[in-house]
């Protein structure tokens, strides 16, 4: 209360400081007045009776800045004059300003850009409901033992009633589906899910309801919710969409809700969501094809719930050893799930930006410090008229927060604009990229770490200036080879090493990862890629259910193809290349015959001129041809990774490989091709297996087409011969192979284009520092310069003298750098292909890169020494 | 001299204590009070008077103080000092504590 009111008082005090003012003065001039009187009563003079008077009162001008001391808030108000006095001086200095604002803002900005992608990407929450507590159930089975499986519906069902840890188990699978109506038809990606589904993640439908139980069991006929970016583009936002109707599939299904915008699961392009069936086609144990979530209940932990999940699995394991023998349930949090894939590089670009906001710290501790040592004299003055060590090293610190604080705030529109740049520019592939944004937390956060920067920056230089020698520094306005100096000297090159340790570390990375996309993009993946055009085909079930119903569709394509002057050269098979997709094959162990106790392979199913177009080369044997059809006796294409794995030393030719008891499940090998890198440029090509399509018809057709122009010239044209066919067929992802490729690369891609940028940063700012510092030392040895040259120095030797002293620093920190990389680049090698992260010929590049910059850095301040004449060196003191 | 050793050596923080004494007896001005500890002290406590100048803000800041412009008896304009309630209180608890450190100190002197 006290204090309150104390303060109140101080406060009303501070604003009325004038008047007190005067009133003090007026009331001191008066006690001078009364004082001198009383004097001159007791028989002195008048002259002699003042100066008593004034004697006795003592010093005026010290009691009244004394008193005044008690009004308002000295502190507060000395701070603002040190800001003001700051300010005044970063005005008179706007070189230095602009580098150390600019420093600063870079690495401010950098990183809360980076921050914030990372916090968007993998700290923060899903937007869903409990979102911690919801994960994914998957299955790990002996028979597939490098997949993560997906789950079967009697399993789930299982998991559902036995399990006691989920408060709520919801199922559902993702599908490509056809939609057609008015205007083109079009290949939607589309969930099927359980009733539970919806009320797990906690989001309702912005229109209309969502699935219920009922509709599981059809009672409500086809139903389908719509996404919200489906329900704008394909009914034009109609808010009277629910109870219209849409052919999904050739089938009728009616609209009963639209989700809200921004709803983006399980995918990003999942359009809409339809009941999960229950038919006993798909209610197979040993069908992993379906996706589980559920949410643990509060009080249960993960590892509760995974271990009654072992139980679990080791029952069922008992109970159906034919499918389930040896399954594991595996359960993961899903925010895990969805943002896994992106943490490692994420985790890369923060410490990349680290780095870089070090890097741009240590610049500015060098700047302030050349500037404190420039105001060397200045700060001398300061001390010997009485100010304090603490009052000098508090305005100096206050003048490095005037400016971190600058830097802060164009740091910001760096991140705000950078997250912008981030989102423009990252793959779409990237986990939760629409979330993305600058936080308001993260940005006070970032300010306040500006400042704390500032401060730290500011420290060292300003302990070192606050220490000044007063004598030497009055009297010698450039002090030069003095013990004070030294010290400066090495706390000034520390920085400079680690400066270009941390770049260089930067630097290599960056090379590193630049060599790794250079060789993933250039590496043969066994086909040609160019000039290529690629389509997907989704064959409904409701119109091509049968095996024949698919040949007939197949064979018409191709004849149609065929006829066509410019979509002759076609080749069709049942899976994509490139996007990191492949089709395995299971079989019983032994089949092979090798002893080999992998079941899986790599299988394929083509058309006849599938590897020509595609310029695969054939090894022995023969390709296929149109006669390998329904009536035909069996045949297979295998590759030279199958020939190595499993015929080593033998000839494949003319043998049998068994994958089931049928006639129709024993293909003869008819050809040997060469191997391909056909799932991604990066995956090492795997045994494989290709079947003539036309004896095995996959509702999933991929058409290549090689053309002699610009592939997605002939888009239209070949939209056009399939609608020939039938016109409600959607031919969607029409893309050039050079399309693909650069997606199956964009976020690597992305990713190394960032680092470089980070790189390139770094060492620009090395550059300045490099170049400040060397400036700094060649100014504090004019005299010196003056002195060699006036007793016959030559140019050759100051520049030698100058740039020895740069280039000492620099070697210094490539040393400590090269060292650096090697620690640090091991955290690479996972995103590296073709390269190990100790490449020596890449360190080596870098190195001498880092050193011809250091160099170039100080080749201006060498080349100034040498013009310095030895008269005005020698006058200057 | 003795005198000469005496003055200036106001032990700290016992400037406020006696311009609060003094004020017990009514309103003064500045030079009022500084002459009054003067006389009453018998010119052994010769406060340099400037001093008093600023102890007498902080005292107003504390609150212990109130000041009010008036006229004095020969009809000059001065500010008169008076003691608040809270000053009272304050004078009370600084007294009492000074006069626990005289005695302690009258002990040890006495004993040693």
């Amino acid at each position: 209360m006290a204090k309150l009111s104390e303060l109140w008082r101080r406060t009303v005090f501070f604003f009325q400081r004038n008047k007190m003012d005067r009133e003090l003065a007026e009331e001191m001039r008066q006690h001078l007045e009364l004082k001198t009187q009383k004097n001159i009563a007791t028989g002195m003079a008048e002259q002699e009776a003042r100066h008593a008077a004034q004697r006795q009162l003592g010093n005026l001008t010290r009691m009244e800045e004394e008193s005044r001391r008690s009004w308002g808030f000295p502190f507060l108000e000395s701070l603002l004059q040190d800001v003001r006095y700051g300010l005044r001086g970063l005005r008179k200095a706007p070189g230095f300003t602009a580098v150390a604002a600019i420093t600063l803002a870079l690495g401010i900005g950098a990183t809360t850009a980076i921050f914030s992608v990372v916090n968007t990407v993998l700290l923060r929450p899903l937007p869903y409901k409990d979102s911690q507590r919801i994960a994914r159930i998957q299955t790990i089975s002996p028979m597939f033992p490098e997949f993560q499986l997906g789950e079967s519906i009697p399993d789930f069902n299982d998991i559902k009633s036995g399990a006691r840890s989920f408060e709520a188990v919801a199922v559902y699978e993702e599908k490509a589906v056809n939609l057609t109506g008015p205007g083109e038809p079009e290949q939607i990606a589309v969930a099927t899910i359980s009733s539970e589904f919806f009320p797990l993640l906690g989001v309702s439908p912005a229109l209309g309801r969502g699935v219920l139980a009922d509709d599981e069991q059809r009672k409500n006929g086809d139903v389908v919710v719509l996404g919200h970016v489906l329900w704008r583009e394909r009914f034009a936002s109609d808010p009277n969409v629910v109870g219209k109707s849409v052919m999904l599939e050739q089938k009728s299904y009616t609209v009963i809700g639209v989700m809200p915008a921004g709803f983006e699961f399980p995918q990003k392009s999942t359009a809409a969501w339809t009941p999960l069936i229950i038919t006993p086609e798909n209610n197979k144990r040993g069908d992993w094809f379906f996706s589980v979530l559920v949410k643990i209940r509060p009080e249960q932990g993960i590892q509760t719930a995974q271990n009654e999940l072992d139980g679990l699995a080791a029952r069922l394991s008992g109970q159906y050893p034919k499918e389930d023998k040896g399954i594991q349930f595996k359960l993961t949090p899903l925010q895990q799930q969805v943002t896994g894939g992106a943490k490692s590089g994420l985790m890369l670009l923060l410490g990349a930006v680290g780095f870089l906001l070090l890097i741009a710290c240590a610049n500015v501790s060098n700047l302030i410090l050349s500037r404190g040592v420039q105001r060397q004299s200045e700060i001398a003055v300061r001390a010997a008229l009485g100010a304090s060590r603490a009052r000098i090293l508090r305005q100096l610190l206050v003048e490095s927060l005037v400016l971190s604080c600058l830097g802060g705030t164009a740091g910001m529109l760096v991140a705000v604009y950078g997250v912008d740049a981030y989102r423009a520019l990252a793959p779409a592939d990237v986990p939760r990229l629409s979330e993305l944004h600058v936080d308001p937390a993260i940005a006070w956060t970032a300010l306040v770490l500006s400042s704390l920067a500032g401060i730290l920056c500011g420290l060292a230089p300003a302990l070192h200036a606050s220490r000044p020698d007063l004598s030497l520094a009055l009297k010698d306005r450039i002090s030069s080879g003095s013990a004070t100096t030294h010290r400066r000297f090495s706390l000034r090159g520390s920085l400079v090493v680690v400066e270009v340790a941390l770049a260089l570390v930067l630097l290599d990375g960056s090379a590193l990862m630049v060599q790794s996309m250079v060789r993933l993009l250039s590496v043969d993946a066994g086909f040609r890629t160019d000039h290529v055009l690629t389509a997907e085909l989704n064959l409904p079930n409701s119109r091509y259910a049968t095996p024949d119903a698919r040949r007939i569709f197949v064979q018409q394509l191709l004849d149609i193809l065929h006829a066509h002057e410019r979509l002759k050269n076609v080749a069709l098979s049942d899976s994509s290349v490139l996007t990191d997709n492949l089709k395995m094959m299971m079989f019983d162990p032994g089949t092979l015959g090798a002893g080999d106790n992998s079941t899986t392979l790599q299988m394929r199913s083509v058309a006849p001129e599938f590897f020509e177009t595609l310029r695969i080369r054939l090894v022995a044997g023969r390709l296929f041809k149109e006669s390998d059809g329904k009536g035909s006796p069996r045949v297979a294409i295998i590759n030279e990774a199958m020939v190595r794995r499993y015929f080593p030393g033998q000839d494949p030719l003319g043998k049998i490989l068994k994958f089931g008891h049928e006639p129709d499940d024993q293909p003869q090998i008819a050809g040997v091709v060469a191997d391909t890198r056909d799932v991604h440029l990066r995956t090492e090509p795997r045994p494989q297996v290709y079947l003539p399509m036309l004896q095995n018809p996959d509702p999933s057709i991929h058409l290549f087409v090689r053309t002699s122009a610009a592939p997605l010239a002939l888009a239209a044209e070949l939209r056009k011969a399939v609608w020939t066919i039938d016109k409600d067929q959607p031919v969607s992802r029409v893309q050039s192979m050079t399309e693909v490729i650069a997606e199956s690369v964009a976020e690597p891609r992305f990713r190394t284009w960032l680092l470089g940028v980070f790189a390139a940063a770094g060492l620009t700012l090395t550059l300045v520092g490099i170049y400040g510092v060397v400036s700094y030392m060649a100014g504090q040895r004019t005299r010196e310069i003056g002195i060699r040259v006036a007793l016959g120095a030559q140019r050759g030797n100051v520049l030698r003298l100058v740039l020895g002293q740069g280039i000492r620093l620099a070697v210094g920190g490539a040393i400590a750098g090269v060292l650096g990389s090697l620690a640090f680049t091991r955290l690479l090698k996972s995103q590296l292909f073709g390269i190990k992260s100790t490449d020596a010929a890449t360190l080596t590049g870098v190195v001498a890169l880092m050193l011809l910059v250091a160099l170039a850095a100080c080749y201006v301040p060498a080349r100034r020494a040498t013009r310095v004449d030895p008269l005005v060196a020698l006058r200057h003191e | 001299m003795v005198r000469a050793a005496a003055k200036n050596e106001l032990l700290p923080g016992t400037l406020d204590m006696l311009i609060l004494q003094t004020l017990t007896r009514g309103a003064m001005h500045g030079y009022g009070i500084a002459q009054y500890i003067q006389e009453i002290s018998d010119e052994v406590l010769q406060v340099e008077e400037g001093s008093l100048y600023p102890a007498l803000q902080r005292l107003l800041v504390k609150g212990w103080v109130k000041a009010e412009w008036g006229t004095s008896d020969n009809n000059r304009r001065a500010r008169y000092y008076t003691m608040t309630g809270s000053g009272k209180k304050q004078l009370g608890a600084e007294a009492e504590n000074f006069s626990r450190m005289v005695q302690a100190i009258a002990r040890v002197m006495q004993t040693a």
